[in-house]
């Protein structure tokens, strides 16, 4: 997370891993003919499939990103979260989708990386480090 | 979707005609940061797999949404780019990256750096004496 993110996709690729990107989830909804005009349409399959995730009472826009997300996290079997990137890091676009993904993650029980964004060569070479050690524990 | 980091000396006409050279049955499509190939999955893969090995470090690669020349998302046809400033921003990162990847090739050991604390509030009020007279 975040889930279109290139380096975090790059590196789980890297080091063994298949990447669960959210540009898997958007490439079959702007390709489906079904879909009138994509992307623009939302389905009512994912309405239903947002309401799985959060309560009628949420924001829709955090239901209809889950409606992405959720189906992620379902298949999901570890877990690596950037913590603290700017807000144009990773278009997910909103906080508060970002906490309800966190929270399904940790209620999944699987195994989550929590890393800080690097600012400079230091932490670079730590969050790579720690990435490449997570994913190969799991291995 | 290949992305160059910003440290490498290839060049993304050069990452194309080595595409090219694979002989794969793939849609090729030069950027301004790389390049962007579709095809089978196989083929794609392999295409990756090689073009990697130009500079494994400094060439990155993701899944891309929509198809290559989408005009939803064409520039040329006035297609809206709403990826491109987190593109960008990784892109900047991609050098502080290539640095993480070579040190776990050595298995370097990097010290993590404790949390800073909250200051305690008998400080603090210290502090604010100090200042404030």
């Amino acid at each position: 997370m975040p889930p279109n993110s290139l380096i975090l996709f790059d590196l789980v690729e890297r080091f063994g891993h298949e990447p669960l990107s959210a540009m898997k989830a958007i490439a079959e909804r702007v390709t489906d003919l079904e879909i009138d005009s994509p992307p623009i349409n939302v389905t009512s399959e994912d309405v239903k499939k947002g309401l799985k995730y959060a309560g009628i009472e949420v924001p829709s826009g955090i239901r209809g990103r889950l409606a992405l997300w959720g189906p992620l996290i379902d298949e999901a079997e570890a877990a690596i979260v950037m913590e603290d990137a700017p807000y144009y890091f990773g278009c997910v676009g909103c906080h508060r989708t970002n906490e309800m993904v966190k929270y399904l993650l940790r209620k999944k029980g699987i195994p989550i990386l929590e890393i800080p964004y690097p600012t400079n060569e230091e932490e670079a070479k730590l969050m790579v480090t720690k990435i490449k050690e997570f994913l190969e524990g799991l291995k | 979707m290949i992305v160059i980091a910003p440290s490498s000396e290839i060049t993304p006409d050069q990452i194309v005609r080595f595409l090219h050279s694979l002989g794969k049955n793939i849609t090729i499509k030069e950027t301004c940061y790389g390049a962007m190939i579709e095809g089978r999955k196989e083929d794609v893969q392999v295409a990756v797999r090689e073009v990697r090995k130009l500079d494994p470090n400094r060439i990155y690669s993701k899944l891309r949404g929509f198809p290559v020349g989408d005009q939803r998302r064409c520039r040329a046809l006035h297609g809206s780019r709403p990826g491109f400033t987190q593109l960008e921003k990784e892109w900047e990162m991609l050098s502080l990256i290539e640095k993480g990847l070579r040190a776990a090739e050595k298995n370097e050991k990097v010290a993590e750096k404790k949390k800073k604390g909250k200051l305690s509030v008998d400080d603090f009020k210290r502090i604010v004496k100090e200042v404030i007279g």
